[in-house]
């Protein structure tokens, strides 16, 4: 297995301006925490990071941080967040990791082979869940969850307790049953006739206004209220 | 057309479009996906023609997910008229679209035949798209 280092160093400044000004300079604001430990604000370096989260294991790789003038700490990717647009690393957080404790993690599941389904019956394969929460020691975290599909047939589904785990070693948190990849048959695509389009085009349709219920409420009340002041004049003429 | 079944008022303000697509920037459902690059109000009928476009290339195999919805209705007066009397009568339905949005997924196909109704798809739209591919995203 691969091993990383993840160089850092403490971080003073905060707000927007310093954090970009990190940003260009290839590093990224971090926080590291966990562990029983107070959390402390670092710089990591962005091309680490990432090379860890495209690693085979990635965000559940186990790897060092060294902080400048600090001592070695084990920790984990817990969360980042990525710019929308560029797709470019904004902020990382990374989780301190004791070896002896059992902690969660989200493990990716991933499929091989062409199912009989898609291959003779036409359907389509589609991944539902990908990826599945377990309890485990950190040590015995699997890098994936291989699951061979080449039996499925169309209306078949493959669920997370079908997932090859050691129960010993690994706890499924995820419900067993929660579906994560099925063969569903494609629904066929009727081209509406010219008229039915040209119909619809010319029909400006609006949806319903929802009217308020207090409203009406208010109305009938008025017109009860209304209805004896009606009867009292009648009687009065 | 894609419009809302009910809607609590008839006429909405313009608001704004500022920033980016802080969430629905990321692929949920399929393998790729068309990515916005521009702030833009796509209407109900660029929707449907970029969706048509996309069935059209795949014809069969491939599921796609639509993640955009005109919810926000689009007033115009009647041409000739004049200024004031008021707001103009709904005219069709736009989604507000950020940068970064993701707006169509699919699932299903492989990577040339998504890519190019992907683009066929972008030629429907009024804004500048990425393809997007999970594989790529982080």
């Amino acid at each position: 297995m691969e091993t990383f280092t993840v160089e850092g160093q403490i971080r003073d400044l905060r707000g927007k301006g310093p954090a970009r000004r990190m940003r260009q300079n290839g590093t990224v604001p971090a926080i590291l925490y966990g562990g029983r430990k107070d959390s402390v604000s670092l710089v990591v370096n962005t091309k680490q990071v990432v090379r860890i989260l495209r690693s085979e294991t990635g965000h559940n790789t186990i790897f060092t941080v060294q902080v400048a003038g600090g001592q070695q700490e084990k920790a984990m990717l817990k969360d980042w967040q990525v710019d929308p647009v560029s797709g470019a690393l904004l902020h990382v957080d990374l989780l301190r990791i004791a070896m002896d404790v059992r902690m969660r993690v989200r493990v990716p599941v991933h499929t091989f082979g062409e199912p009989q389904g898609v291959k003779m019956q036409g359907g389509i394969f589609e991944m539902v869940t990908r990826e599945v929460e377990v309890e485990c020691l950190p040590g015995d975290i699997p890098e994936e969850f291989k699951v061979d599909v080449s039996e499925m047939v169309i209306g078949k589904q493959l669920r997370a307790a079908d997932l090859p785990l050691d129960p010993e070693k690994i706890k499924l948190l995820t419900d067993p049953l929660r579906v994560l990849a099925h063969v569903v048959v494609l629904k066929k695509e009727e081209e509406a006739p010219v008229e039915a389009a040209v119909a619809a085009e010319a029909a400006p349709a609006e949806p319903e206004v929802i009217k308020k219920g207090k409203k009406e409420a208010e109305e009938g009340e008025a017109e009860g209220e209304a209805a004896p002041k009606a009867e009292k004049s009648e009687k009065k003429k | 057309m894609l419009m809302p079944k009910k809607v609590k008022y008839r006429k909405q303000q313009r608001g704004r479009r500022t920033g980016k697509a802080w969430r629905g920037g990321s692929l949920a459902f399929g393998e790729y996906g068309l990515k916005a690059l521009e702030p833009a109000w796509i209407t109900d009928r660029q929707i449907e023609a970029a969706r048509v476009a996309i069935t059209r290339f795949i014809k069969r195999g491939g599921k796609l997910w639509i993640r955009i919805f005109p919810d926000k209705p689009f007033t115009k007066k009647p041409a000739e008229t004049r200024m004031g009397k008021g707001k103009g009568p709904p005219e069709h339905w736009v989604a507000v679209v950020k940068p970064g949005r993701v707006m169509f997924e699919m699932a299903g196909v492989d990577l040339a035949a998504a890519k190019e109704a992907m683009a066929l798809a972008s030629h429907k739209l009024p804004i500048r798209t990425k393809f997007v591919n999970r594989a790529e995203e982080l």
